[in-house]
């Protein structure tokens, strides 16, 4: 019941939260994203092995924005945060095209779940900076992003290094937000 | 089914699990700390909040200190239970372990110390790398115990990622504190591994000891426990440390005490003069008269440990005696431990006084403090000569006040009298045999048999005194039986009348036909087998002259003593056991398998078979052990060869097999001593290392026709010092046996004068035999020492910083190596390290380093073209004087 009554009022103060989960494969970047949305500068990241919280206030939106660990040992647990999740930024690193058929994968499996079934997407096709990296046109064909139904979702081409493209998705993002999309 | 009917299993009505999980994903902070503050209060009580692992440690990310510890709390609680999960936690401890505030950082590294789980432990490393060179010193001294945890979950990684070095570079740290617990940390490792890890240098004693001025009272503790380990060079290093120790005795914290005093212990038996040893016992008196007045818990520790210093230097409290008079309202456990005490003090000066106490304490109304003030006055009887006589007559008023208890426990004590000084208080049997009737306890009756039997031919009527007994044989525990089967054969040798002889048959019926124990059985079987074949060797054999017992209130064995006292201020010196008989953890050594040994050797004799033959004719040692080596020797060799057989084979089976598992199942020994040339008895011996530690193991065969006992060991003064570092334990070697030992060797004690050379000049003595002389050679590769491996970089430094003069080269003409990486092994394992290799031309040259006691460091340099013979060995070290040395062993170790 407090779920519902705070939510009523947030949005009739425009003041909304969200829960946000930040997703991909390991050294997709997705840390440094957090950061560079939080503080705005380029932190140094080590692999990170469980996770990092950190509230992000953008567009009069509060995002609780969780960045999940991406090595194969951590993935298993990202299910653990699904529940009342509004919207998951999924972080492909461009230039990593080896990788693009894992990062599909478990892209489609995210999407499978029950509990992720409202949350809206938004992909950050990151790492636009390094030479080689694909661009969003690609991106979308490689994570076979035509076959989503019933949810909204956005690619943006990104560098969190540069700082690139990130408020743009976020712009989408609370937008989508806003309009009832969570 | 329709599909409306699922509504049927989703229930309305939440359990307390889900409801707790729903708050703590709660938005608001306070909810989740209230939250969490609610599975911290079920987790106290026991109830299993486990399932809410990921739910609580989503809350750890917070600026919140308090709702931070919480979460650290449940974690050190359920991370064993979830070990997977546990992994989710580690980002966050990452992240704390570089907070800007030093407790978090601290709190961050003690929590990830405290979770033992495996997948954890890797990530740890890094942050407490970190930590460890932290700007705080909280931080480094939590991270210094946290070392010391990790080496417990994983001592592999902490060695690899060089956590130990880092903890001995936190002793040089500026702050005490720190050191403290890096010194804490280091001798917990030290504990649980069987190499030395923790050795003091002189460099890090001066840092100790400043550090011990400054830091915290526990800090002290830690400090002084890890100085007593310390071997001190010389008797004025010694006293030096003792100097800068002594005002710690001052201390209000106990601990703090003890271990001063511990520490002082240690260092005095090293320190020669007299007079700074007379000087220090007289400061060590007024803190431990101290301890006495604190409450009687503290008081019952300081009186254990007081129990064992006094054993060792008796002078501490000489003058003291008086604070261990018993008050009135002392608790029952301080006032046993103070008699001890009053006893191993009591002398000839203060015995009155001493008698006065005990003979006030046989009055009062607690019974087993009566009986033990009994048995103290008898135990100084037995112990002061001179003051015998006084005790006696305490003794002997106190029986006439007729108490029951007071009466059995006087007898059994004067028995023991009787054998300490036999022949001078025989006068006092009378006024004991009126208290006859009244004795009903085993122990009483058992003595009072015993003197009677012992002294038949002085009482006129100890046929009647024994008969009253003898009508309830059957009925008597096998104690009394067992003295009253004895008893009468003594009387029967000695007053071969009619009226001894029924009775004799009557008590040989009984103890033959009618009875299920095997010892009583067995006995009686001798003793009529004895009188049937021969009474005259009868006679010598149940008379025999017993040996005179001594006082055994110094009842602990020198070596188990020693051990105790480098213990003091733990439980160890509590419980008068050392730390491996009751802490698992410990690393056993072989101690314990000795202490075992003489343990079982010392057994009530009552079930042992063997030694009726020599103990028969004694009573049941009370308080008194009769001397172990003279009660061994058979009574009568020549007359009764059956007997002796027996007695032997069991004693000798026993004792031979005390072969050390340790033993390495290495090529035989040298011989040394060829039993040509000891009369039968050869010795191979040889030096070696094993486990940090050097030992001289020896075999002794006896080949000789007497069995050989007594085995003592001296070693002649030598260029390293070499001596014994304990006792020689070679058990009696009968005819034909033989027995291994390994003796720990001491470095640095006799060290002769001249050029270095490998001459190791042994003697050895028994009792049997004149001593023998033998010399052995030290192979010089026992003393590389297991930390001699060096870094490629700190090589390189120490071989410029050698002047040229320090090279020397020799060439090794036979010597061939056909493999590198097996020599490299081979070497290693004599701890000679490798460094690098490099090929020259068709040579390859291989770089080694080695290092002896003191820190000598070897760097080696070997050429050779593998498969052919001829390898040139260069060497430089801060000591060329031990060159000639080193390349034998080089030699050796390259031929083996």
């Amino acid at each position: 019941m407090g779920l519902v009554f705070s939510r009523l009022f947030s949005s009739l103060f425009g003041n909304k939260e969200a829960r946000i989960l930040v997703l991909g494969l390991d050294n997709a970047g997705k840390t440094t994203i957090l950061y560079r949305l939080q503080m705005g500068e380029v932190v140094s990241t080590i692999p990170t092995i469980g996770f990092n919280v950190e509230t992000v206030q953008y567009n009069n939106i509060k995002f609780q924005v969780w960045d999940l660990g991406g090595q194969t040992s951590i993935r298993p647990y990202w299910r653990c945060y699904f529940p009342n999740t509004q919207a998951i930024i999924y972080v492909v690193d461009s230039s990593d095209t080896d990788r693009l058929v894992v990062a599909n994968e478990e892209f489609h499996a995210i999407l499978e779940e029950e509990e992720l079934k409202g949350a809206v997407v938004l992909i950050y096709a990151n790492k636009q900076d390094l030479p080689g990296a694909l661009d969003d046109a690609a991106v979308t064909e490689a994570l076979e992003l035509h076959k989503i139904k019933n949810r909204q979702w956005a690619i943006f081409k990104t560098s969190a290094i540069k700082g690139e493209g990130l408020f743009e998705g976020l712009d989408w993002l609370s937008n989508t937000l806003k309009s009832g999309g969570g | 089914m329709s599909g409306h009917d699922s509504k049927y299993f989703s229930t309305t009505k939440k359990g307390e699990i889900p409801e707790l999980k729903e708050e703590l994903n709660s938005q608001y902070k306070d909810k989740r700390k209230d939250a969490v503050k609610k599975v911290i209060a079920a987790m106290t009580v026991g109830k299993d909040v486990s399932s809410l692992f990921t739910d609580v440690v989503n809350c750890m990310q917070t600026e919140n200190l308090e709702l931070k510890k919480l979460v650290y709390l449940y974690l050190i609680n359920y991370a064993k239970s979830q070990p997977d999960l546990a992994i989710l936690a580690v980002n966050t401890f990452v992240k704390d372990s570089q907070d800007p505030n030093p407790l978090i950082r601290a709190l961050a590294v003690r929590t990830m110390g405290c979770i033992r789980v495996d997948k954890i432990t890797e990530y740890l490393c890094d942050p407490l790398q970190r930590c460890l060179k932290d700007d705080d010193p909280y931080v480094r001294k939590t991270a210094a115990i946290c070392v010391a945890k990790l080496y417990d979950i994983n001592a592999e990684l902490v060695e690899d990622r060089g956590f130990l070095d880092a903890l001995k570079d936190l002793i040089s740290d500026n702050n005490p504190m720190v050191v403290a617990n890096a010194v804490a940390a280091l001798a917990e490792i030290q504990e649980s591994s069987s190499r030395p890890i923790f050795e003091i240098t002189s460099h890090t004693l001066s840092k100790l000891l400043t550090a011990l001025n400054e830091c915290t009272e526990w800090g002290q503790v830690f400090i002084l426990d890890a100085l007593s380990k310390y071997k001190a060079a010389d008797a004025r290093e010694a006293e030096n440390i003792v100097e800068r120790v002594t005002p710690r005795l001052q201390h209000a914290n106990c601990a703090v005490v003890l271990s001063a005093v511990k520490m002082i212990l240690q260092q005095m038996e090293l320190i020669t003069s007299t007079d700074v040893v007379r000087n220090l016992c007289k400061k060590m008196a007024p803190p431990l008269v101290t301890l006495l007045s604190a409450e009687p818990e503290i008081q019952y520790v300081a009186l254990r440990n007081i129990n064992l210093i006094v054993q060792k230097r008796p002078t501490i409290l000489a003058h003291e005696i008086k604070v261990f008079f018993c008050k009135y309202n002392d608790p029952i456990y301080v006032k046993m431990e103070k008699l001890e005490i009053m006893i191993k003090l009591a002398s000839d000066r203060n015995i009155d006084q001493v008698l006065l106490e005990f003979k006030e304490y046989a009055t009062e109304v607690d019974v087993d403090f009566v009986r033990k003030a009994v048995r103290a006055i008898g135990r100084c009887a037995i112990k002061l000569e001179r003051a015998a006589e006084r005790c006696i007559s305490v003794l002997l008023e106190l029986i006439k006040i007729k108490v029951n208890y007071v009466v059995q426990e006087a007898i059994i004590v004067i028995k023991d009298i009787f054998r300490r000084y036999p022949n001078t208080y025989e006068s006092i049997i009378a006024t004991l045999c009126e208290s006859l009737d009244t004795l009903d306890e085993p122990e009483a009756k058992a003595s009072m048999i015993w003197i009677i039997g012992e002294y038949a031919e002085r009482i006129d009527n100890a046929d009647e005194l024994l008969e009253s007994f003898l009508e309830s044989f059957p009925e008597e525990p096998p104690q009394v039986q067992l003295q009253l089967l004895t008893a009468t054969v003594k009387l029967f040798l000695k007053k071969p009348t009619e009226g001894p002889q029924q009775m004799i048959q009557v008590v040989l019926n009984n103890a033959t036909v009618e009875t299920d124990n095997p010892d009583l059985r067995d006995r009686a079987y001798i003793y009529w087998r004895l009188l049937s074949t021969d009474p005259e060797a009868a006679k010598d054999v149940v008379l025999a002259e017993k040996p005179v017992i001594s006082d055994d209130s110094n009842q602990l064995d020198p070596s188990l003593l020693d051990e105790l006292l480098s213990n003091i201020a733990t439980l160890s010196s509590v419980y008068h056991k050392p730390p491996e008989a009751f802490v698992t953890r410990v690393k056993t050594t072989q101690k314990t398998e000795e202490e075992e040994y003489s343990d079982a050797g010392e057994q009530s004799y009552s079930d042992s078979p063997a030694r009726v033959a020599e103990s028969g004719a004694s009573p049941p040692a009370s308080t008194a052990n009769p001397q172990h080596p003279a009660s061994r020797q058979p009574a009568a060799p020549a007359a009764l060869p059956d007997l002796l057989d027996l007695g032997m084979d069991n004693s000798g089976s026993a004792i031979v097999s005390v072969d050390q598992p340790a033993t390495p199942a290495g090529p035989p020994l040298p011989v040394v001593l060829p039993a040509s040339s000891g009369q039968g008895l050869q010795i191979s011996a040889q030096l070696i290392r094993t486990d940090g530690q050097i030992f001289y193991s020896m075999m002794f065969e006896n080949n000789s026709q007497v069995p050989l006992d007594g085995f003592m060991i001296q070693f002649n003064k030598n260029t390293f010092g070499l001596a014994a570092g304990g006792q020689l334990q070679v058990p009696q070697l009968l005819p034909g046996t033989s027995a291994s030992t390994l003796l720990p060797m001491v470095l640095f004690q006799n060290i002769s004068p001249g050029p270095a050379n490998t001459l190791l000049q042994v003697a050895i003595k028994n009792n049997q035999q004149p001593v023998w002389y033998f010399n052995d050679k030290i192979y010089f590769h026992v003393f590389f020492t297991e930390d001699g491996r060096m870094e490629r970089s700190t090589f390189l430094e120490t071989w410029k910083s050698l002047p040229d003069s320090n090279e020397v080269s020799r060439d090794f003409p036979a010597s061939v190596i056909n493999s590198v990486e097996t020599t490299l092994d081979h070497l290693a394992a004599s701890n000679m390290f490798f460094i690098a290799k490099r090929k020259h031309a068709n040579q390859e040259v291989l770089y080694l380093s080695a290092k002896i006691p003191r820190g000598i460091p070897f760097l080696i340099e070997l050429t050779a073209v593998i498969g052919t013979p001829g390898v040139k060995c260069a060497i430089k070290t801060p000591s060329p004087e031990m060159a000639p040395l080193f390349f034998e062993a080089v030699e050796t170790l390259l031929k083996s």
